[in-house]
């Protein structure tokens, strides 16, 4: 059994007398410590199964299981307890609290967690030891994102889902981020799930799910993952 | 018209998407709006009240009262003065009424079309033997509506002229009940002082006019022309009125002088009248006396005469009496001299008689022939006649004619010497008879004379007796006269020495007459108008003090509203940051994007307005009235919309809200549309002071650090929460504080103050050992530990324009009267003594009167004596004002001499159904006018104080809302402005309750830091608001109890909790994903 399994999820929204289908009947599966780059256009479905994934959604039927957990069937605090404790967050707009230094926004994430990283090694990781006193406001866009990744890994989580991490991001420091992510997938042996609709940037993962209308349409073992330096787009 | 249409669909979009942001506008608006528009009307709507009561019961604008009464003419007077338009002369008199054994005093009016009474039950008085009475009549004097009651008789207050007589103020003092009525001249409880009873009028009557028997009007009411056009109390009302009284001021002192001369003139005239009586009296008198002193004069003269002349008698009798006894000798001898010669003469007598008788025979023989002759003669004749009868011729006839002729010559002849003869023979007889008659008369006339003598002798003796006895009677009577007059000469001493006192007792009189016409006070006008009525001032200042209140507390309420809508305002154009860019970009004016927030503002605050002003106009002013009622009597409260304070409210909150949401607006239009369209800079984290201060900010917990840093980050609503809060502790603190200070007015004044447990009032009849009698009889009674002796009487005390009605206290005893009164220095609670030295007064009329120890204060006794006292200490007391003097004082000041007529008593821990059949018992006594419990007195100052929790339930309800009303907003701006960063440690997996710590951790320390600061600002703003809204009478004490921060502390803390809950829930519906997916 794979490590983590959509099957057959299902997610609707009601807006007044339209029912729209976001998910229809996905299924993927992903294998502990792959790098997973999701691809597909504007309103393919990709976020909706990231947020299920991540427990910040929940399906309108199938099961999501990650690591032998229905993540599907979880109430109300059990689904934050997983947020909580198995998975990272990285987004498109870093979402860093304004109000709290680089350092302290990692701190934010680590003092919940019971298996949490040390702060400043995380930092140190993503490389940010000199400025992890620095505001967001004092650091630039690649910077936040960095912030947001130490934050979402200083957690440990078992996954680490990113949602567009690039997409707000001049291509070089785009690149640098998702080198980030790839070193860290690869020497923390982490489950990193990326969102993307650059098709480019998909040689880098060990699996490509390709999203068309609510659907995984394919998905594809890359045997030889591109290190990142070498993808040009 | 396309723009607009689609400007005003998009406004009412935009309400229904933000409705809880409308609505906490609205409900800004409406608190902000009732409240002030509410609050604001409660004091016009009192006035407006009075003011339609005054003017349907036509009481007057100003009082004239003169010290000497009011005549007719006075009232003309005063109906030529310009502005008036009615004047009328009308009476009242207080008078005592005896019901069980109780005295009550009452005050009698009249009824007139002046402060006409509002009949509320049963009918006016018709007839002159029926009254009505006020409602707490009946209660007071267990009377009801048909009952009858009996006016005792007066005596008249002392004028000039006459002084405590019994007068007949009332012609008929037995009166009927047949009615219940409310005078607009009394509306509060306070019915005035007297000189009757106790003191204190209890009650006013109305009785019929023609019931009343004055010769003057005791005080004359003007109603003034116009005065519809005025609101009482009005400043243009007053203004008039004052106008009005300067130009009686005018007359006031010609009519003075005029009333003071008619009262003189009468009782010169008076005088003058009796004065002459008294000449006359005296006159008559002093004639009398006069009269009777010469009679005696001509007694005693009479007297003297009459023994001068007794004496001249006497000697003249003797003389007299002397000289005829001498003549009577001498007559003795003459008439024996004549008697001797008188026997001569008869013997020679003798011998001539006989010789007479000798001729007298001759001539008696001569006689007889002639007769003879005359007899033949006489034959001759008769026998011729006969012839001459028979004779036929004749010639014989005349034969024998001329015969019997002859014949009858010779017949004449003879008759001659017949007469002849006759007087000779007479002659003779006579000479022997006037011989023998002579010699007869001789003898007889010796004997007469011998007779004579013999008489006079005898006459002589008896007159010499006569006289002799008249004399010594003479004498007997001058010597009773002489007593006589003696005695009545002591008589008339007396009589004079009478008449001396007499005269010298009316004429004394007349010079008191005198010096009393001359002490005839001149007459004094006092010219009153309504603030001189103790109900209206009292009610009238109430109305100030609701409205200095009314101005404070919509301040609180508009300032927290224009914060708030201020943040609000800001929060919905940031939001809509975007819109605005694109409708700018789409080339709309800056008047056009800015007409959608404007009247989104406005149509929040006109809704909350109207609604908060019309529930605010009926709501607050009557919870107000609920307040007041208990303590004024007005038929009517009339609950007025207030246009003026309605749009003023309006308006205010328009400003505040409207305002604020063009000064955000404003500031956003101003930017070009691109700035517009980039998402607003976030606002930059920054380090706080504390992080600088190493030590402490090492230790405090990760969570407490970012709520440090957040709190500082967001100055604009740190500080509206800080307000917020503090505004709402502050509100329910004053409520709880003014609780706090009302209620312990009552145990301060009977239990630290008062011991006494009840005041009984003896009877003003009694004398001083009836009195000594009961007080002993009652120490002897069972339950009783203490029975204190005082003279108690109502006073007054003027400074400047305020009056201040007191009690003036006098203890028989002062270490008894320790015992049940405690007199002590506020501060130091130092006790004091009474001395001859000054007056103790209690500590708020010293307040009022602005009075040190060492100054002086003016006290005016209940009669009417007006002096100037000393202070020589300010004791501690809470309820009402009090004189204390020691009785050697009151003597001196008053000139009266001390009585008690008051008992304080202490019973031994009694319990109230003991104290009140103690009570009955007493009052059942004949010694006993009134008995005051002082658990009943407490009782009743609770009930009417217990009015005011009304006011804490107002500022409770008030501040609770205002504080809901202001958290609720914050945490919704709070929760709005930060959803993102929310949104973000939701996604990290924090639990609901730590989402809800991690934003309400802030508001907790806020609400912390603005409790204590409310409970600063609520202890200053209590005592603002205990200014504003004390009474006269009482002393509030500037407490607050330690609970009470606590409740003010624990229901804003309650207030905070609902918001948090709400805000709870608000927390957790926040979507994550919606709020994570938008550009920053």
């Amino acid at each position: 059994m794979a490590y983590i399994e959509f099957k057959d999820v299902c997610k609707e929204y009601k807006m007044g007398e339209i029912t729209i289908k976001a998910l229809n009947k996905t299924n993927f599966s992903i294998e502990k410590g792959e790098l997973v780059v999701v691809v597909g256009p504007s309103g393919a479905g990709k976020t909706t199964a990231l947020n299920i994934l991540g427990g910040m959604d929940s399906v309108t039927s199938g099961d999501v299981i990650v690591d032998g957990k229905n993540v599907a069937q979880l109430k109300n605090k059990a689904l934050i307890k997983y947020r909580r404790e198995d998975i990272g967050f990285v987004f498109q707009f870093y979402n860093l609290v304004q109000n709290l230094t680089a350092i302290e926004n990692v701190e934010l994430a680590t003092q919940i967690c019971k298996d949490s990283l040390s702060p400043e090694e995380v930092m140190e990781k993503v490389g940010l030891a000199d400025r992890k006193k620095n505001f967001p406001s004092q650091l630039s866009g690649g910077e936040q994102q960095r912030v947001a990744i130490a934050r979402a890994i200083a957690k440990n989580p078992k996954l680490l889902l990113c949602d567009e991490p690039t997409g707000a991001l001049d291509y070089k420091t785009g690149k640098q981020i998702l080198k980030l992510l790839q070193d860290t997938a690869r020497k923390e042996n982490m489950t990193v799930i990326i969102i993307t609709h650059n098709a480019a940037i998909a040689q880098m993962a060990d699996k490509i799910i390709r999203f068309k209308n609510g659907t995984a349409e394919s998905i594809e073992n890359n045997q030889n993952p591109i290190p990142v330096e070498n993808i040009e787009w | 018209m396309k723009v607009k249409k689609a400007l005003i669909k998009d406004i009412f979009k935009e309400i229904k998407k933000s409705y809880k942001r409308f609505i906490s506008i609205l409900l800004m608006a409406l608190l902000g709006v009732g409240f002030f528009a509410g609050l604001r009307a409660s004091s016009p709507d009192m006035v407006e009240s009075i003011d339609t009561y005054y003017k349907n019961q036509n009481v007057y604008d100003i009082q004239v009262m003169s010290t000497l009464g009011l005549t007719n003419q006075d009232i003309e007077a005063l109906s030529n003065i310009e502005n008036v338009e009615n004047v009328y002369g009308t009476y009242s008199r207080d008078g005592l009424i005896k019901v069980e054994d109780k005295e009550i005093v009452s005050k009698i009016l009249c009824i007139d079309d002046v402060n006409k009474p509002v009949l509320v039950e049963g009918n006016m008085p018709e007839n002159i033997d029926e009254c009505v009475v006020e409602k707490s009549f009946l209660e007071g004097a267990n009377k009801k509506i048909g009952d009858t009651i009996e006016i005792e008789p007066e005596k008249t207050e002392s004028t000039g002229t006459t002084e405590g007589e019994e007068t007949e103020y009332l012609k008929n003092k037995t009166l009927k009940i047949v009615g219940v009525a409310e005078s607009p001249l009394y509306i509060s409880r306070e019915r005035g002082n007297s000189k009757l009873g106790t003191g204190v009028i209890n009650y006013y009557i109305y009785v019929n006019r023609e019931n009343i028997h004055s010769e003057v009007y005791t005080e004359i009411y003007i109603t003034l022309e116009n005065r519809e056009k005025y609101q009482t109390g009005s400043n243009k009302y007053e203004t008039y009125v004052e106008e009005t009284k300067n130009k009686i001021e005018e007359i006031k002192e010609e009519r003075e002088n005029a009333r003071y001369q008619e009262l003189i003139d009468e009782a010169n005239e008076e005088i003058t009248k009796a004065e002459e009586e008294f000449n006359v009296e005296k006159q008559n008198g002093e004639t009398q006396l006069q009269e009777a002193e010469n009679k005696i004069n001509e007694g005693k003269a009479q007297i003297e005469t009459g023994e001068a002349e007794i004496n001249r008698n006497e000697r003249k009798a003797n003389e007299q009496f002397e000289n005829a006894e001498a003549q009577i000798e001498s007559a003795k001898l003459e008439i024996a001299q004549n008697a001797l010669r008188l026997n001569n003469e008869k013997i020679e007598a003798e011998k001539g008689f006989q010789e007479a008788e000798n001729q007298k025979a001759g001539l008696q023989s001569t006689l007889d022939n002639i007769n003879n002759a005359i007899k033949i003669t006489n034959n001759s004749i008769a026998e011729k006649q006969a012839e001459l009868e028979i004779a036929e011729t004749e010639e014989e006839k005349t034969v024998i004619k001329q015969e019997i002729a002859n014949l009858q010559a010779t017949r004449q002849v003879y008759e001659t010497n017949r007469q002849t003869v006759q007087a000779g023979i007479a002659q003779i007889n006579n000479q022997i008879a006037s011989g023998r008659q002579e010699l007869q008369n001789a003898e007889a006339q010796i004997q007469t004379a011998k007779n004579e003598l013999q008489k006079q002798e005898a006459t002589l003796k008896q007159t010499k007796n006569t006289s002799y006895a008249q004399i010594t009677k003479a004498k007997k009577e001058l010597e009773d006269s002489k007593q006589e007059i003696a005695e009545a000469e002591a008589e008339l001493e007396k009589a004079r020495a009478e008449f001396d006192s007499k005269i010298e007792e009316a004429e004394g009189k007349l010079i008191d007459a005198k010096e009393k016409v001359s002490e005839i006070e001149r007459a004094e006008w006092y010219i009153l108008d309504r603030e001189q009525n103790v109900g209206y001032s009292s009610y009238m200042q109430d109305t100030e003090s609701i409205e200095n209140i009314s101005v404070v507390f919509p301040i609180v309420f508009f300032a927290i509203a224009a914060l708030v809508s201020l943040t609000s305002m800001t929060r919905m154009v940031e939001e809509e940051r975007q819109e605005i860019g694109t409708l700018k970009a789409l080339g709309y004016n800056k008047f056009h994007i800015m007409l959608k927030y404007l009247i989104y503002s406005s149509l929040a605050c006109i809704i909350g307005g109207v609604i908060g002003m019309n529930i605010g106009f009926q709501l607050l002013p009557r919870i107000v009235w609920d307040m007041y009622e208990m303590m004024y009597t007005l038929p009517e409260f009339i609950v007025a919309f207030n246009h003026q304070y309605s749009s003023t409210g309006l308006g205010l909150i328009y400003i505040c809200i409207v305002g604020a949401t063009l000064y955000t607006i404003l500031k956003e239009v101003k930017e070009t549309p691109a700035t517009l369209l980039r998402p607003k800079a976030p606002k930059y984290g920054k380090r706080v002071l504390l992080e600088r201060v190493g030590f402490i900010w090492k230790r405090l917990k990760f969570s407490h650090k970012v709520t440090v840093r957040n709190i500082f980050r967001y100055k604009k609503r740190f500080l509206m929460t800080i307000i917020g809060i503090m505004g709402c502790t502050s509100l329910i603190l004053a409520g709880f504080g003014l609780k706090d200070s009302i209620s312990s007015i009552l145990p301060n004044q009977y239990e630290d103050i008062c011991h006494y447990d009840m005041l009984v009032s003896l009877k003003t009849s009694l004398t001083v050992e009836q009195k000594e009698r009961y007080i002993e009889e009652l120490k002897q009674k069972d339950g009783l530990q203490e029975v204190v002796q005082t003279y108690m009487e109502s006073g007054t005390t003027v400074k400047g324009d305020n009056s201040e009605n007191l009690q003036i206290v006098v203890p028989n005893n002062h270490e008894e009267f320790d015992k049940v009164i405690t007199l002590r220095d506020v501060k130091t609670e130092e006790p004091f003594t009474l001395s001859e030295e000054g007056i103790i007064i209690t500590d708020k009329l010293a307040e009022l009167t602005n009075t040190k120890v060492g100054e002086n204060i003016t006290v005016t006794n209940a009669a009417d004596i007006e002096k100037e006292m000393k202070v020589v200490g300010i004791t501690e007391n809470y309820i009402s004002h009090y004189v204390y003097m020691s009785k050697e004082l009151y003597q001196q000041t008053f000139g009266e001499t001390y009585h008690t007529n008051v008992l304080l008593v202490q019973d031994n821990q009694l319990n109230e159904e003991q104290e009140k059949t103690i009570m009955q018992e007493m009052v059942a006594q004949n010694e006993v006018s009134t008995v005051t419990l002082t658990t009943t007195t407490m009782k009743t100052l609770d009930d009417t104080m217990s009015s005011l929790n009304y006011v804490v339930v107002i500022l409770i309800v008030s501040a609770g809302l205002l504080a809901f009303v202001v958290l609720y907003n914050l945490s919704n701006i709070n929760i709005g402005e930060r959803i993102r960063e929310l949104a973000t440690i939701k996604v990290l997996g924090f639990y609901d309750r730590e989402v809800y710590d991690y934003i309400t951790r802030e508001t907790i320390l806020l609400t912390i830091i603005g409790i204590l600061l409310g409970l600063v600002a609520g202890y200053f703003l209590n005592f603002y608001i205990l200014g504003t809204c004390e009474i006269n009478i009482l002393r509030f004490e500037k407490i607050v109890h330690p609970v009470s921060y606590f409740y003010a502390a624990g229901i804003t803390l309650v207030f905070s909790i609902i918001v948090n809950i709400v805000t709870y829930f608000a927390l957790k519906k926040i979507d994550m994903i919606g709020s994570l997916k938008s550009v920053e």
